[in-house]
């Protein structure tokens, strides 16, 4: 059989501030094509093209330009950061090219030209909030990088805040690796939230929780157990550089945690194993992307083309078992229903899981099915405890 | 700090004035993301088209006659849908209210923030109409103020200032505008003025401190 080669363009910057998101991103998408490229039943080769645009903004557009017209690629897997996709997506959108999204983020984009197999608000944001206001309480201090990751999530957990007559204890920023975090600890010492969501990224959240951890060392009032910090993009590749003692108790939402109880989920684990070791730990970045060639390969397989309409249709057609569970991509929004989990960090660098959705949840990009009086509804009957959350009680 | 709501679509009518194609699909795609039921129609307008709570329209092909009201006046936010950028075409979408627009081709970006920004202009706008049509009313009853200050000045030999003060003050009693108790001033109401003017210029206290209206 003669095997259909197809181009494919891996944009992650594997280098930069994020670049340990990047490397997982990279590395499950490059375990995904050498099983691909190495089975001969498989009716695809990939020709992979693959550079790092080293956490520069500017070189996104560049890169993708030469994957698409020079290389032929008309399939791009990456970009980790909203900015950087939304950097590519003209481009994309130009040589009517596909790009597959594979990170959290912040919502209000449904375009043709891109597969997002991240979690939407509605599935990160929203189901963590649903816990934590009635759990913890409504008085929250909001953090963040000065970009539109932090600004956007940020406005809706306002919005969330304000549905159940919460506070907004606070809302602060800071650029891209800086590291001075001194005002923010001290405001939070000061105003003493229920919990703090932390939108900052890579080196600035990493200084933000050794602080915070020095802080609860000097004052047990700021014990992860009583006001944790939570987010909806830290997973367990960015663990081992926050450290044990800073990491452990603060609480996260994702799609994925490594302790997800599944048969595919385990064979993840013995392949990734066998490739890079015991030692390094899984994460919704390393399945994402290692899933979303595997969709790809398969689409494109019964498709038997990469044009991207009909591979678009092929994906739409089916669900693909993957070790994140049952993935289905809507053809309304180009999103994916994804099970939503809550998870605690633990003394060994992994989550525990603390809440899980009972079936994979449908993208809502735009919020449309949003209603703030049913939130409030809920939190409200979560915190007399009369009525369960639609969230079940794992542990 | 009291948050932007998300903008919410649900449930609400649009009606896309353009002939068929990629354009319309594209278009009526995003908007039922959106939440929202669309109808096209080209190049009629729909009886009941009224009653819809967005219009977007083609301002390349568009012609006078194509909204069932005169240009300006319509009662929803009007969105144009522009391939050309000829001065003509724009003078024409903007003689038409438009409150949003939306370059051709149609993408899925752009149309959530076309709606959010196209439905703040409309309410804007409304509230500025709003204010205006009561700005010009006030404005038409000047010269009725200016004769029941000078009627008061004459009945009472009180200087202009101190009138109004005590015009105003009547007014606020009675919880109408100033305009409105001038418009309606008639002999009792002039004499209760000048017995008012008389209760408070014996106490030697103008009763409503404040700017006056001449030096305005």
């Amino acid at each position: 059989m003669a095997r259909r080669e197809v181009p494919l363009g891996l944009l992650y910057s594997v280098t930069g501030t994020y670049g340990a998101i990047g490397r997982d991103a990279q590395d499950g998408a490059m375990l995904a094509l050498e099983e691909i490229n190495s089975n001969s039943d498989s009716p695809v080769v990939f020709r992979v093209f693959s550079e790092d645009p080293g956490g520069n903004i500017d070189a996104y557009h560049r890169i993708c330009e030469t994957m698409l017209r020079r290389q032929g690629c008309q399939h791009v897997v990456g970009t980790i950061t909203s900015l950087a996709r939304k950097e590519v997506i003209p481009i994309i959108e130009k040589h009517d090219a596909l790009l597959w999204y594979i990170l959290p983020y912040e919502g209000f984009e449904a375009c043709e030209n891109v597969i997002y197999t991240g979690a939407a608000p509605n599935q990160h944001l929203l189901p963590m909030f649903a816990h934590l206001l009635p759990t913890y309480g409504k008085r929250v201090y909001l953090t963040g990088s000065n970009y539109v990751w932090g600004w956007e999530v940020n406005r809706i957990a306002r919005e969330l805040i304000q549905a159940v007559n919460g506070d907004v204890l606070g809302e602060r920023y800071l650029a891209f690796d800086d590291t001075d975090v001194g005002r923010m600890i001290a405001e939070i010492e000061q105003k003493r939230p229920d919990f703090i969501l932390n939108n900052l990224i890579g080196t600035s959240s990493y200084a933000f929780l050794q602080a915070y951890h020095e802080l609860g060392l000097r004052d047990p009032d700021f014990l992860p157990e009583k006001r944790p910090v939570t987010s909806c993009d830290l997973t367990e590749c960015e663990l081992a550089d926050i450290g044990t003692d800073a990491a452990r108790g603060h609480l996260c939402s994702s799609v994925y945690f490594e302790a997800v109880d599944n048969p595919l989920n385990h064979a993840f684990r013995a392949k990734l194993t066998e490739k890079y070791g015991a030692e390094r730990p899984l994460s919704a970045f390393l399945v994402g992307g290692y899933a979303a060639i595997h969709m790809l390969a398969q689409a494109i397989a019964e498709s038997g083309t990469d044009d991207i309409e009909p591979v678009k249709e092929a994906l739409f057609s089916r669900t693909f078992d993957t070790a994140m569970g049952p993935i289905k991509i809507d053809p309304k929004t180009n999103h994916a229903a994804l099970t939503p989990y809550l998870g605690r960090i633990n003394e060994h660098l992994g989550f525990d899981i603390v809440l899980a959705e009972d079936a994979p949840v449908p993208a809502d990009p735009y919020l449309v099915e949003f209603d703030a009086h049913e939130f409030a509804a809920t939190v409200a009957a979560k915190r007399r405890g009369s009525a369960a959350s639609h969230l079940k009680v794992v542990k | 700090m009291s948050p932007f709501h998300t903008p919410q679509f649900r449930g609400r009518k649009a009606l896309i004035l353009h002939r068929h194609g990629d354009a319309t699909r594209r278009l009526t795609r995003q908007l039922e993301r959106l939440g929202m039921s669309v109808e096209c129609h080209w190049p009629d307008f729909p009886s009941g088209g009224e009653s819809t709570d967005v219009i977007f329209f083609d301002a390349d092909n568009g012609f006078d006659g194509l909204f069932p009201w005169q240009p300006g006046t319509a009662p929803m936010p009007l969105i144009a849908l522009l391939g050309s950028e000829l001065p003509s075409r724009l003078e024409w979408a903007l003689a038409q209210g438009t409150s949003a627009h939306i370059v051709k081709p149609v993408q899925s970006s752009g149309v959530f923030s076309a709606l959010v920004i196209g439905f703040a202009n409309f309410a804007r706008s409304n509230e500025v109409q709003d204010t205006i049509a009561g700005l010009q009313g006030r404005l038409a009853s000047r010269a009725a103020v200016v004769r029941a200050v000078v009627r008061l000045t004459q009945a009472s030999k009180v200087d202009e200032d101190t009138a109004f003060a005590c015009i105003r003050s009547a007014a606020m009693d009675k919880r109408i505008t100033v305009e409105d108790y001038c418009e309606r001033l008639d002999k009792t109401r002039l004499a209760e003025l000048v017995h008012r003017l008389l209760r408070t210029t014996s106490a030697n206290q103008p009763d409503v401190p404040g700017k006056s209206w001449f030096s305005e």
